[in-house]
């Protein structure tokens, strides 16, 4: 166990264990978190996690955890690491299950007075347009060569298909589309799995919410992201579906062999990985790729669907019901970036499973007009509490791998708040704050309680007095959509 | 939770996922027993009538048990969530080898309550025990 005594206090919201801890860490680990935050974290195993991916071969720099860490399989939820391209290594379980997991945020010229009274009708519609629940099937059949398109071409395919404007693809990372995404790659099973669900949210954590814009931090900022006080804005949260989780569970798998090949050495083997020029590595970060296309094309279909549900709902009512994009990130990936580590810019595979990009002003792939403010950062929080838009800083690319926190962070077990909370109380105690709910099943609501996550205020307070990050806006909750 | 001392399961509290320990006197039961711990996790509730059941053989090999608990899990996870289908496990055999063979009656079921994503190797470790053999399972949900 790693415990508050073996930290080395950097500043009042960096910490590290030191590469002495243990004698497999090939690095350092740098913790964001304030004091308060890193007592929840050494409760559970999230910082015996971080140390024990410092033992992947090729590591630069330091493993990362931010401040909304939670405990996860292989590396914690939270983490952040590089490996030198091309010797070093990928690991899936790096990435997590959930390949390109990720928010996107749509902007309005709605106020909340506006739309008030629609709110209820929204949130129905919403729920009807966009597909939700448990192994729910989006309403798209596609068939294996539309999938494999999908894997190729991710946001493209949605814009070939009339889902998507141009605007849409600036305002996503890697513009919805990342390279080097080969469906040979993926098992049948995998490719079996996409046929259905493009264009549907899942289950679990993942929502739609409709959030109305309560502060705004930085004038300047939120002026560029088109962001107004008292306007609405519309979220939303989901990844891969069942394709993603089956190229995670495929390459685990495969990737078991590899180790052995290779002669790594690991002390947990969810954390299985391959040399980024191995065959095993490239297959991996080509099927990793093609996941990660389709839950772009994925947040972009389901964008598609919630502009349908606001026409429906809102024309003859309103002048204007537009959604346009501000962004698309996503919070569990592996991509191959530059970075000046230690002096010297290197390529290197950042690992971001539970993390946000948050890329400071004038990098790359940012469309040109975030290219002044940063990259908008999404920090979704917890049902029923505020979310954020922060923006990435120069700092961040400096300390943190161009890397910010995705949200408040489990700190409750499922089967507790389960025991603890009940959903349909829970329910009715959203609804007295004004909050809408619309979800498919109570226990699962229960499951997500806010009470079973940190406090997103004092996670995104870390990475601001951290500097790896600035606030621009607090998004409030009105309606929330759960599977 | 099964309360039979021999074998069985229990859920375990994990911040973020899904934990179950398994205890079983030999490994065939402790997959057996694994298998029926998934099933109530994903919360299937009905049986879909009218269906008559189906039979089916699956043969997996692995590098180590620990693989092969995880690749018959998935096995079962996957037509839990694609075909929509539940097997109860009429014949199972594990050699020494990291073979496994079963044979599964399936019946179709009309839906179940949670998405599991996958069965990780996190901390994944088959001990023995006194009465046989024990071990606990990371789901990721």
């Amino acid at each position: 166990m790693v415990s508050i005594n073996d930290l080395n206090r950097i500043n009042s919201y960096e910490w590290e264990i030191p590469q002495s801890f243990r004698a497999d860490m090939r690095v350092p680990v740098r913790i964001f978190a304030s004091e308060k935050l890193l007592k929840d974290v050494t409760r559970d195993k999230s910082l015996e996690q971080a140390v024990n991916a410092c033992a992947l071969p090729g590591l630069v720099g330091s493993v990362m955890v931010m401040p909304d860490m939670h405990q996860g399989y292989g590396f914690p939820i939270g983490g952040v690491a590089a490996t030198k391209y091309p010797e070093g290594v990928i690991s899936p379980g790096g990435i997590g299950y959930d390949i390109n997991c990720g928010v996107r945020l749509l902007g309005s010229r709605l106020s909340y007075q506006e739309i008030k009274p629609y709110l209820d009708d929204l949130a129905t519609a919403l729920s009807q347009f966009c597909p939700s629940g448990v192994g729910k099937s989006g309403h798209l059949r596609l068939s294996a060569s539309e999938v494999e398109d999908v894997c190729r071409e991710g946001s493209r395919w949605a814009k070939k298909k009339g889902y998507a404007s141009d605007q849409d693809l600036r305002r996503t990372e890697e513009s919805g589309h990342i390279r080097g995404a080969n469906p040979r790659y993926l098992s049948p099973r995998a490719l079996k799995r996409g046929r259905n669900q493009v264009g549907s949210l899942g289950a679990g954590n993942h929502f739609i919410e409709i959030d109305l814009v309560s502060e705004i931090y930085d004038r300047q900022a939120a002026q560029v992201m088109g962001l107004r006080e008292g306007d609405i804005t519309l979220q939303i949260h989901c990844g891969s579906r069942g394709l993603g989780h089956q190229v995670c569970s495929d390459y685990v798998k495969s990737l078991q062999q590899a180790v052995h090949r290779y002669g790594i050495k690991l002390p947990d083997r969810s954390l299985v990985c391959a040399p980024l020029d191995s065959p095993e590595g490239e297959a991996y970060l080509s099927a990793m790729s093609c996941a990660a296309n389709y839950a772009f094309a994925n947040r972009q279909v389901l964008s598609h669907y919630a502009r349908e549900a606001f026409e429906s709902v809102l024309v003859g009512k309103v002048k204007d019901w537009h959604l346009y994009q501000i962004y698309d990130v996503a919070h569990n990936i592996g991509k191959i970036e530059t970075h000046q580590i230690g002096g010297k810019l290197i390529k290197v595979c950042v690992h971001r499973k539970g993390a946000t990009r948050a890329f400071g002003p004038g990098a790359d792939d940012l469309p040109s007009e975030y290219k002044k403010i940063g990259q908008p950062v999404l920090v979704p929080g917890s049902m029923g509490t505020s979310s954020w838009v922060l923006c990435g800083t120069k700092e961040a690319m400096q300390r943190s791998l161009g890397s910010c926190c995705h949200g408040a962070g489990r700190v409750m077990s499922r089967t507790k708040a389960k025991k603890t909370i009940w959903g349909e109380d829970l329910r009715k105690q959203l609804e007295n704050d004004g909050i809408i709910i619309r979800a498919g099943s109570m226990a699962g609501l229960a499951e997500e309680a806010p009470a079973a996550y940190k406090d997103v205020d004092a996670v995104v307070d870390t990475v601001i007095n951290a500097g790896i990050a600035t606030k621009v806006a607090r998004l409030k909750p009105l309606v929330v959509i759960k599977g | 939770m099964i309360k039979d001392k021999k074998a069985g399961f229990e859920e375990l509290a994990h911040t973020a996922d899904l934990e179950i320990r398994v205890w079983g006197k030999d490994l065939v039961s402790l997959f057996r027993q694994a298998a029926a711990g998934m099933i109530q996790l994903s919360g299937v509730e009905e049986l879909e009538e009218g269906i008559s059941s189906v039979q089916q053989n699956i043969s997996i090999e692995a590098m180590d048990f620990e693989g092969l608990l995880i690749l018959f899990l998935e096995e079962l996870l996957y037509r839990l969530t694609e075909d929509y289908m539940v097997y109860e496990i009429q014949k199972l055999s594990v050699t020494n080898e990291y073979t496994l063979k079963a044979e599964l009656k399936g019946a179709q079921i009309k839906s179940y309550q949670r998405d599991i994503k996958a069965v990780t190797y996190h901390n994944l470790n088959i001990r023995t025990t006194a009465d046989g053999y024990e071990v606990n399972i990371v789901f990721d949900i």
